[in-house]
């Protein structure tokens, strides 16, 4: 289900915060975030994000498009390493 | 045959099912617009006046998007996404399904024909 209208976009306050701070200070830095469903507004637009995966944080710099994405649709929490391709020699089973 | 929204031809349906022939318009939307228009649901489309049919196909156009437009907008946006890299537009570049279907069995509308693999259980049952 989606989110209500009423409520507007679920925004991480502190994480807004810190951006705005950044603006503020005219500085740009990197900022590790675990905030994953917090929802790109366009005051994050050209600053850099560490976004956590439950492992590793994905460096992400946020571009116009992806206003209105969530930041965790960037950071993905599954790895997939492809199927064997073609099948190798079988090996004996007891 | 009677002409709407420039390419569409409604064959001898009536005018609600007729309307659904347009991309971009189905069943509910094409109630909405006879509603709007004071044009009865039941009608065929060939014995729909002229100015009825200029009324509709002006009223459409100017209203919805349908056809050709909202392809290209629908394509414009899978291409948004794959070029930002949110994780809708990787499954759009996987072949994968998009909205959280399971892939261990079924999918097989985005994934294509099977491919057997030898040596997964399932096969080994069978041999």
């Amino acid at each position: 289900m989606s989110r209500s209208v009423k409520k507007g976009p679920y925004i991480d306050s502190k994480l807004l915060k810190k951006v705005l701070k950044q603006k503020e200070k005219g500085v740009s830095e990197f900022i590790k975030t675990w905030a994953r469903s917090c929802t790109i507004v366009p005051e994050f637009v050209s600053h850099t994000f560490l976004v956590h995966n439950g492992k590793i944080f994905h460096k992400l710099f946020i571009t116009d498009d992806m206003v209105g994405h969530k930041l965790g649709e960037f950071s993905l929490t599954r790895t997939f390493k492809a199927h064997g391709g073609v099948k190798k020699k079988e090996t004996p089973h007891g | 045959m009677p002409r709407i929204a420039g390419i569409d031809i409604p064959a001898d349906k009536r005018i609600v099912i007729g309307l659904t022939y347009v991309y971009g318009i189905g069943k509910a939307l094409s109630q909405k617009i006879l509603k709007a228009l004071n044009i009865e649901e039941n009608i065929r489309a060939k014995d729909l006046h002229e100015d009825q049919l200029s009324v509709l196909g002006a009223y459409i156009e100017k209203n919805f998007t349908i056809e050709g437009q909202l392809r290209r907008q629908e394509m414009q946006n899978i291409v948004r996404m794959k070029s930002i890299g949110c994780y809708r537009g990787m499954r759009h570049k996987l072949g994968l399904p998009v909205r959280g279907q399971r892939t261990r069995t079924n999918a097989r509308t985005r994934k294509g024909r099977k491919k057997t693999v030898a040596g997964k259980k399932s096969v080994k049952e069978l041999g």
